[in-house]
């Protein structure tokens, strides 16, 4: 079961029985799912197989104690930001300072207070939803709300193994306006402003909901298409630019902004080409297109790409 | 390590729970109070075979639970021979082990008395 904002997971590792028992029957009024386990090694694979929104670590366990538990949590990219409130009999300061090193959000010694607890258990909570809220932010283009660069890597990466590894289609688009710098000078910059947000929020609504379309920086972007092989994807850019040249802009009504593409797709699995090839590759048909006249699609199959390329 | 299995009545009366009153950790006391035996076979168990490791974790648990379920006494003689434990080590000499032993048999005592019933008069 995944992690649910309005329900939000909490893992209690700890092997005192009697302390489960206590906490589920004390915390059922918190607006939490409370999951208990006894053993740091049990707890580890649990954390990377379904993330909690805090983990509530007993420090002395038997086999694995709390601070290998923390140690490997903090070791790991994928779990370093769960916040961890240590519940403790340990009460020595130099437990505290090595918990806390360790990378720790809080310290409760026990028998702890409850309503303290859950006061410190609600700010763990705030805690972890700002800095998944960041996270998200750190991802997002501000002018645009697409996902930025960032994102766009994270996600191609996702896309290509996927390709390679299930011979899942895959289509990526590189698009890029037409003269951009003219309508800056010409027009001043909120009206380049304008038309970057235009081609975002055309993006957004010409592209189907698995397509993933990106801020690529200045007045590029990217659209990973999943599960889509050359030729449907040009259909999509092609729809794409036609609709462009349909749009009226406010600030400049006589003055059509155009759209150039970089297309390359593979109808199944891209063999052994790397992400960054899939880049280049259409980034050279972008030129292509740029080069043919502007304001059209250049497409290509990326096997057919690569082996040209090499064969050049 | 002999000790006394069945040491009659203990002294002091029954204990109860700090939350003895609190309707939503009635049946969690009771419970407590219903395995409290078996804690206090395994701690036995544990100081007759000479198995202190095994003690100071039990120890350990019964410190840090009884807090919450309204036995704090229980917790803090539960603490003081968790780090009685600690401070013997693995092979203590005959007068630490003279020590322990008391601390044991208060922990026991102690244990013995609990009861999930309000106090009298409550």
């Amino acid at each position: 079961m995944s992690n649910n904002e309005n329900n939000p997971q909490v893992l209690l590792v700890d092997d005192s029985i009697d302390v489960h028992r206590l906490l589920t029957a004390r915390l059922r009024h918190e607006q939490i799912r409370l999951v208990g386990l006894t053993r740091g090694a049990e707890a580890l694979e649990q954390v990377r197989k379904d993330p909690p929104s805090v983990i509530l670590l007993d420090l002395d366990m038997p086999d694995m104690d709390g601070f290998e538990v923390l140690r490997a949590l903090k070791d790991d990219q994928s779990t370093n930001n769960i916040p961890v409130i240590v519940l403790s009999g340990l009460h020595g300061s130099e437990d505290k300072v090595t918990a806390f090193d360790l990378g720790a959000t809080d310290y409760v010694t026990k028998p702890f207070d409850l309503a303290e607890l859950r006061a410190r258990l609600r700010a763990a909570l705030r805690l972890d939803r700002l800095l998944k809220l960041l996270a998200e932010r750190a991802d997002v283009d501000g002018l645009t709300g697409l996902g930025n660069r960032a994102h766009f890597n994270k996600r191609w990466a996702e896309k290509v193994a996927e390709c390679r590894r299930y011979g899942h289609a895959l289509s990526l688009a590189i698009i890029d306006i037409d003269f951009f710098k003219k309508v800056n000078d010409t027009f001043g910059h909120p009206a380049g402003d304008e038309v970057i947000q235009g081609v975002a929020r055309l993006l957004q609504t010409t592209c189907r909901s698995p397509d993933v379309p990106c801020r690529f920086g200045g007045e590029e972007f990217a659209l990973i298409m999943p599960n889509t092989g050359p030729r449907d994807a040009e259909m999509v850019v092609e729809r794409l630019r036609e609709a462009m040249m349909q749009i009226e802009w406010p600030r400049h009504p006589d003055h059509k902004v155009t759209l150039s593409v970089g297309l390359v797709g593979s109808d199944s699995s891209c063999g052994d080409v790397t992400g960054e090839q899939w880049l280049e590759m259409a980034d050279q048909n972008l030129y292509s297109a740029k080069h043919g006249g502007r304001n059209r699609v250049v497409a290509s199959d990326i096997q057919r790409a690569c082996a040209l390329n090499r064969a050049a | 390590m002999a000790t006394n299995r069945n040491p009659g009545p203990v002294g002091g009366g029954a204990l109860s729970s700090e939350f003895a009153g609190d309707p939503e950790m009635t049946d969690l006391v009771k419970m407590f109070v219903d395995e409290m035996p078996q804690r206090v076979d395994a701690m036995l168990d544990c100081w007759e075979k000479g198995q202190l490791g095994d003690l100071r974790r039990l120890a350990h648990q019964l410190k840090g639970a009884s807090g919450g379920y309204g036995f704090p006494t229980v917790g803090q003689l539960a603490a003081q021979l968790e780090t009685g434990l600690a401070a013997a080590g693995r092979a203590p000499d005959p007068q630490a082990l003279d020590r322990l032993r008391a601390q044991v048999d208060e922990l026991v005592g102690m244990c013995r008395r609990v009861t999930a019933e309000p106090p009298s008069g409550a």
